[in-house]
């Protein structure tokens, strides 16, 4: 590990991916962190106002018009029906995202709950929770979640909550790890002993002072629910073929994918893109926010 | 040494266990009537209250459990609606193929991340260090069936490198001995069938091969720089050993240790995937079975197939941990707990998990 950024020779211009790892390993902010932070950013703005900009119906069938390589009017083409690719993208885009928030959103909770619960609780309850997640965690999330959101009857909404069902585990086990590191802090400590009532204990002085990593492993845990989610979509247990999520496009295309590929190229590109994007400020606050990091290799 | 086997023993039956609760589950949250899903969709009246007789879907919860798990013990998944066979049956021919795509993606994930990941650690900051990283990144973030996808429509259909899909070329035939089609094709002395089944196997094993090429090359940089910078690497140089022998012998060997174990877990974890891959490469597999019984509706044949793949994931994984037992000296001293995470436990990171 020698200096930090230089761009003297193309190698290291070339570089920049490292380096960007390098001068957030330093403490800095590299070219790659801001621009993943801008295009994880773009992708949110994107979910947030995509259906707005979309400039054609991302669902009007025009088959006069269908299969069209991509092109000044269809910036990504269209697809078998006709659609225009970059409209359905645009749509998609929040369901795709607002699916995955949604998974970490629940699992996020309940492994708070539970974590908390096993970190606080006594000795046995510790252990039951544990030994749960540690059976959790021992199963395919993908296949398991597949068989519950085929048996809850495939939808985008069984298969959040299937895949949910499958998450929390790995967030229990971080939460109770982070908050058995502070409840023998010393202000915590003092908050019992001024009588702070045990649920605003928790919840005011415990929690807020343990998560950030949790928060970290959430970011980095964006583009790999992204992808499950999108699987399942692809498989047929998540959202339906109409709808223009992101996964269920490559499904309904995969006909399609050899003799026009831009029906398929688009979408997944969009998900990579997206994913590559979170993993990076997953990666960028990891190493920000944990200061042991900061001298070593990746982990 | 026993201890940490009876405690992994102890775990991976807890694990099964929740297994079968959560497939047992799977069948209660079915929407409707189950004994009508199990007797499938034309069924008359008489054959839905035959089929709710003999799952026993008129007892309490309590008694279907027990029965339920009676059944699984005895290797009775059910029938599948679709092929009218017991789903055991239907998974066992399939279960062969899908092993044998597992393994040759195995030796993707080998021949790639291996030589990568060693040399990344061994030339930090360069060009193949980039290339490592660029990897690490792609392969965590790219949608596997899109992969397969774009390899398909680019390197099948648009230059004709390798095969469309399936196992062999149209007319192309080996008897059946073991399942796997390149095996049979060997057992058949057959060798231009052989040619052609692993040529029809590249792709696919690639695209299954890809998410988890990321993981190890990941892994196996990070202890390698650990490895590297270790004194006995500066006492093996000191002692004039040739720089090759200094890397692999003295430097990989211990950098090995964490990778094998996470080799051992991808079996588990890639099995799960072909979900994605196989049918998209007109592949027979497990992966591609369950993929049609949920089209079909076939719940009992889905979760057969969660319950199967679930339960090799398990055992592998047990193995996984037996094989870190005899890698790694420390285990061996009682001290069961100590450092050594069971092999499950360490979230997949390629999605997947997918």
């Amino acid at each position: 590990m020698t200096a930090t950024t230089s761009t003297r020779s193309p190698l290291k211009a070339l570089s920049v991916l490292r380096a960007g790892g390098r001068a957030a390993r330093h403490g800095g902010t590299g070219i790659v962190d801001r621009a993943a932070v801008g295009v994880a950013g773009c992708m949110v703005l994107l979910a947030l106002v995509g259906p707005y900009l979309a400039p054609m119906s991302p669902y009007a069938v025009d088959l006069g018009a269908a299969l069209q390589p991509p092109s000044a009017e269809h910036w990504f083409g269209t697809d078998v029906n006709g659609r225009d690719i970059l409209s359905r993208l645009l749509v998609g885009g929040r369901t795709t995202l607002l699916a995955t928030v949604a998974v970490i959103a629940a699992a996020m909770v309940v492994g708070t709950l539970v974590g908390t619960a096993a970190a606080l609780g006594r000795r046995v309850v510790d252990e039951i929770l544990m030994r749960i997640c540690d059976i959790g965690l021992s199963m395919p999330a993908i296949i398991v979640a597949l068989g519950l959101a085929a048996a809850m009857g495939p939808s985008l909404q069984s298969a959040v909550i299937a895949l949910a069902a499958t998450w929390w585990p790995g967030y229990a086990r971080l939460v109770r790890t982070l908050v058995r590191e502070v409840r023998d802090a010393e202000f915590v400590e003092s908050a019992r002993m001024l009588g702070v009532s045990p649920a605003r204990l928790v919840f005011r002085h415990v929690l807020p002072n343990s998560l950030s990593p949790l928060y970290v492993q959430t970011t980095l845990d964006v583009s790999a629910v992204m992808l499950v989610i999108s699987g399942l979509s692809f498989v047929g247990v998540g959202a339906q073929v109409p709808s223009a999520e992101w996964g269920a496009m490559i499904a309904a295309s995969r006909d399609t994918a050899i003799t026009a590929w831009w029906t398929v190229f688009f979408p997944g590109a969009a998900i990579a893109v997206t994913a590559i994007a979170f993993n990076l400020v997953g990666d960028w606050l990891r190493v920000r926010t944990d200061p042991t990091l900061k001298t070593g290799g990746r982990p | 040494m026993f201890s940490f086997i009876a405690q992994r023993l102890g775990m991976m039956i807890l694990v099964l266990a929740g297994l079968i609760t959560v497939t047992f589950l799977m069948t209660q949250v079915l929407p409707g009537d189950p004994a009508r899903a199990a007797a499938g969709r034309n069924a008359t009246a008489e054959q839905v209250e035959a089929a709710r007789e003999r799952l026993g879907l008129d007892a309490p919860v309590h008694e279907q459990y027990v029965s339920y798990v009676g059944r699984v013990v005895q290797g009775d998944l059910g029938t599948s609606v679709f092929t009218q066979r017991p789903v055991t049956d239907d998974i066992a021919q399939v279960l062969p193929s899908s092993v044998e795509l597992v393994l040759a993606a195995m030796l993707v994930n080998v021949a790639v991340a291996l030589p990568l990941g060693v040399l990344s650690a061994y030339r930090r900051g360069r060009a193949v260090d980039l290339a490592a990283r660029l990897v690490a990144l792609l392969g965590a973030a790219l949608p596997v069936f899109w992969l397969g996808l774009m390899l398909q429509a680019f390197l099948s259909a648009r230059w004709g490198l390798f095969p469309l899909a399936g196992h062999l070329p149209f007319g192309v035939s080996v008897p059946r001995v073991t399942g796997m089609t390149t095996v049979d094709a060997l057992v058949a002395g057959n060798p231009a069938a052989f040619g052609e089944a692993v040529r029809h196997l590249v792709l696919p094993a690639v695209t299954l091969a890809a998410a988890y090429i990321a993981v190890v090359t990941r892994t196996l940089r990070s202890t390698m720089i650990g490895a590297l910078d270790a004194d006995y690497i500066t006492l093996a140089r000191s002692t004039g050993a040739p720089e090759g022998r200094v890397v692999l012998s003295h430097g990989l060997r211990n950098a090995l240790v964490p990778t094998t174990t996470i080799l051992g877990m991808q079996l588990g974890w890639m099995l799960g995937s072909t979900v994605l891959v196989e049918s998209i490469f007109g592949r027979v597999g497990v992966g591609a079975y369950s993929v049609t019984a949920v089209l079909q509706n076939d719940l009992y044949a889905v979760i057969g197939a969660v319950l199967v793949i679930g339960i090799v994931f398990v055992l592998a994984n047990f193995v996984v941990d037996l094989v870190q037992l005899r890698l790694n000296p420390r285990l061996r001293r009682g001290r069961a707990t100590d450092g050594a995470e069971p092999a499950a436990q360490t979230l997949d990171p390629a999605g997947e998990r997918a």
